[in-house]
């Protein structure tokens, strides 16, 4: 930018008015400073918002105990879910799906733009979802209103879209910390599980937002550990049995994650109205809660008892218990109940790891093991951590929300063999599988992401020479002695309808010979089909088609009509200057 | 796609009034028409700092086995080309996104909201929204096709006046249409809109006869309105004087909406120059 006697304006310079531009260094200050109040801020919010959810959770969860033998249980959850759906569908008018996978959707494809409704929607269908003893987690709800919150801040401020992404981030792992107690894993599971990529950019505003969250959360619920562990003694063979639980962990991930997938299609192939659908399904639940009341509600009863040594023995009751709530969880998910997968999936790992640990006893009773408590826990990250393709997260999720760092190697050993055993069947985490079957699956700042906020048409080379399929080759080299180009796209002389297209290289044989002048005609020289592209191509599928054809330019047609090159020098250049302004 | 004006069809009597309407707006500017036969009741466009829902009415989903030929039939007597869109990226399996790229969109006259009321004056929440955000210009159409054959652009001297001033312009040389200024006399006088003027170059076609300035004031804006010709596409920018003024006095805009019958092209703060 110039000033007013043409020279190039500089940092500490005057500006056109004679005034002092502030040096870029005390501006970058100034927006950093401001992203972290407004992380401060959000994390307040969010943090706050999820304590009360968990609050009104646990009032909720009363009415169910009190119901439990009574045949009212069966209904309970069926009316919740369809008041659940009345109020998120018909009153806040959100059509939106499982939540996570909408905020991965916005932080890779949309610069972190998230309806504001989904504030409150998530939260009100969770609610009343799980209150009633449907089957989910309130933790991807608190995720993703959390999220909506960091946006809407973002939208307030006006901020760039790489600081809104920041912000959707803070509100995610604030939410989740304050709902946990875990700041570390809320920091953790936005960095693995939503954003894929670890800046110093965004580190520093999304750990403020994540401790404000988890110290909100400390004034209203105290500093208490969810799941306070004994004091575990480790040795090497516990370690490699670890292993074997690892397996069936990586078993039970993909058991949930393929059940979720199929009940969801079973429930669409079913042609049931949305109302309908989570009523029979809701009804299904209530029916499974009345035998086995232990697969309602979000579950961290049954974690306790599978912690504290207070379930029945033998391995029955266990790998029912097991089974059931796997059922409960695809039934409540799959006919479009409100919630999240997380503490589903952390109570199937306790029951899965308490099943493993009582398996170890029958099979080698005379090996000492470190104890039911220690392969629950263990089973807890596992699932976690294969399901969400999070090994980190459920890590240090199951460190802080035991108080004890002396299962962390086991937990390492679990979770990373687990996500790795489990990715074999299932590569993608249970959020991105959705985007995948959506065709929306980009992971952030790749190639992909970037090139999707591109628009084709802004890129098009449309300083081109057409040529008719009657001219001359003499007419032709006229023109080539005019042009820089190398592609001249061959149009219809009456109707300018595109036919094809003439590149320089196919032609050079040609142009030297002069006997051929007045013989051939563009017509003969011209590829008749080659490939084109659409106005609406996106320009990852430009990319993918470059690759295959080997060409550097190709003709973007529409309805017939040739309206430009698009060629791989500018898709790059354009990409480059993106990724500089992305940075800024 | 940009050169497009981006319209949901209904397949009602009503929503064919509206599309009519969108194709003699192609027709007279030369642009090809973009249409929606929705399959969902919300979709939505991402803009740069906000996301609108456009929720449709159940109307909007009715017979849809006759919707595509219905539109195709009118297109091809109005003459003007049209492609149908079919969203590719979907926010949900239920949520469609829908592009934005567009020169013009002709916004659904009703809506799930209280903008069902557009029609006695009240321009609801989401078309306000989509107004706001949008970088096109919204057309509001009358509610029965009514050809447009002059350009009125109401001028109040804000930047968002002379932005839709500017749209106005352009849209006169593509249409060749007479284009002429409206300006009540609010809180400054005459003096004050014609240095605007000179800066905006209007100044000399205004005074040559080239361009109409009509100047309004001392009365009611009922009677003043009056004199907009009835067959006038009225062009207005978005004057976003802050939410309270919009609840207490009442914009402009909706005033125009609410007095006149006309086709209304509203033109926001992100709006670009058409191409």
């Amino acid at each position: 930018m110039s000033n007013q006697d043409g020279k190039l304006a500089q940092d500490g310079a005057t500006d056109q008015q004679g005034g002092k531009k502030p040096r870029r260094s005390r501006r970058l200050i100034e927006e950093r400073a401001l992203l972290v109040l407004q992380a401060v801020l959000v994390g307040l919010v969010a943090g706050g918002a999820s304590v009360l959810l968990n609050w009104l959770l646990h009032r909720g969860q009363v009415l169910q105990r009190q119901l439990e033998g009574s045949w009212q249980l069966v209904l309970l959850p069926a009316l919740g879910a369809v008041l659940a759906v009345l109020l998120v569908r018909r009153g806040f008018g959100d059509m939106g799906g499982h939540g996570v996978a909408e905020v991965i959707y916005s932080v890779t494809r949309r610069g972190g733009l998230l309806r504001r409704r989904t504030i409150f929607s998530h939260l009100v269908g969770s609610l009343l979802t799980l209150g009633s003893g449907g089957s989910a987690g309130p933790e991807a709800p608190v995720v993703v209103s959390g999220a909506s919150l960091g946006s809407a801040a973002a939208g307030l401020s006006g901020v760039s879209e790489r600081r809104r992404v920041v912000l959707v981030c803070c509100g995610a792992a604030s939410g989740l910390a304050a709902i946990f107690n875990a700041p570390v894993a809320g920091i953790i599971f936005v960095f693995e599980a939503i954003l894929e990529e670890w800046t110093p950019f965004s580190m520093v505003p999304v750990a403020i937002a994540s401790v404000v969250g988890t110290e909100v959360s400390r004034l209203f619920q105290g500093n208490q550990l969810p799941f306070a562990g004994k004091n575990l003694q480790v040795g090497l063979h516990d370690l490699a049995a670890c292993l074997g639980l690892a397996l069936l962990s990586a078993l039970v991930a993909v058991l949930l994650a393929r059940g979720l997938h199929w009940s969801e299609k079973f429930w669409k192939r079913t042609r049931l109205q949305d109302l309908s659908r989570v009523f029979i399904g809701g009804l299904a639940v209530g029916g499974l809660g009345y035998f086995l009341p232990q697969v309602m509600g979000e579950g961290y009863h049954v974690i306790l008892d599978a912690l504290g040594g207070n379930m029945a023995p033998g391995l029955a009751l266990v790998l029912l218990l097991l089974a059931g709530k796997l059922l409960a969880t695809c039934l409540t998910l799959g006919s479009g109940g409100i919630g999240g997968v997380f503490a589903p999936s952390l109570v199937l790992g306790s029951l899965a790891g308490l099943f493993y640990a009582r398996l170890l006893h029958l099979v080698l009773p005379q090996v000492l093991f470190a104890g039911d408590d220690y392969f629950a826990l263990l089973g807890m990250a596992g699932v976690l951590g294969a399901l969400l393709k999070a090994p980190l997260t459920g890590v240090f999720l199951i460190v802080e929300i035991t108080g004890g760092y002396q299962v962390l190697v086991s937990v390492l050993l679990v979770t990373t063999v687990s996500s790795w055993l489990s990715s074999y069947l299932e590569p993608l985490s249970i959020y991105r599988r959705e985007l995948q079957e959506r065709g929306a699956h980009f992971r952030t700042r790749t190639d992909a992401r970037v090139l999707l906020g591109l628009n084709l048409t802004d890129l098009l080379e449309r300083d081109c020479h057409t040529v008719h399929p009657e001219m001359s080759l003499r007419e032709f080299v006229g023109i080539l002695k005019r042009t820089h180009r190398n592609y001249f796209p061959v149009e219809d002389t009456g109707s300018g309808r595109f036919l094809g297209l003439v590149h320089l290289d196919d032609v050079r044989e040609y142009i030297f010979e002069p006997r051929l002048f007045d013989v051939v005609v563009v017509a003969d020289i011209m590829e008749s089909e080659p490939v084109t592209v659409s106005p609406d191509t996106l320009l990852p599928e430009v990319m993918q088609l470059f690759e295959t054809s080997k060409a550097w330019s190709l003709p973007v047609v529409y309805q017939g009509k040739f309206l430009g090159m698009i060629s791989k020098s500018r898709i790059l250049d354009f990409y480059r200057r993106e990724l500089l302004a992305e940075e800024n | 796609m940009k050169g497009e004006l981006f319209h949901i069809f209904r397949n009602t009597p009503f929503g064919r009034e509206i599309f009519l309407q969108s194709l003699y707006t192609c027709k007279t500017m030369g642009k090809k028409a973009k249409v929606l036969l929705p399959g969902f009741k919300q979709y939505l466009m991402y803009f740069e700092h906000a996301v609108v829902t456009l929720e449709l009415d159940d109307s909007f989903l009715r017979a849809r086995a006759t919707a595509e030929t219905h539109a195709r039939e009118l297109a091809g007597q109005a003459g003007v080309d049209i492609t149908f869109l079919e969203p590719r990226e979907f926010t949900a399996s239920t949520l469609p996104d829908l592009p934005i790229d567009f020169d013009i969109m002709t916004c659904p006259r009703s809506m799930k909201d209280m903008s069902s009321k557009v029609g006695l004056g009240y321009i609801g929440p989401r078309v306000r929204a989509l107004v706001r955000h949008a970088p096109f210009p919204v057309l509001i159409p009358a509610a029965v096709f009514k050809p447009f054959n002059s350009l009125v652009v109401f001028f109040g001297g804000s930047e968002y006046s002379r932005r839709a001033l500017s749209v106005a312009r352009e849209m006169a040389g593509k249409t060749h249409m007479p284009l002429s200024l409206f300006t009540v006399l609010e809180n400054q006088d005459e003096a004050h809109y014609r240095r605007i003027l000179e800066q905006e170059g209007l100044l000399a076609e205004i005074e040559s006869g080239h361009i109409k300035w009509q100047l309004a004031g001392g009365q009611p804006l009922r009677e003043a309105f009056y004199s907009v010709p009835h067959d006038a596409l009225v062009v207005a920018g978005a004057f976003g004087h802050g939410v309270v003024r919009d609840i207490v006095f009442g914009s402009m805009l909706e005033q125009i909406q609410t007095i006149l019958p006309n086709n209304l092209l509203i033109v926001g703060p992100q709006c670009v120059h058409l191409s």
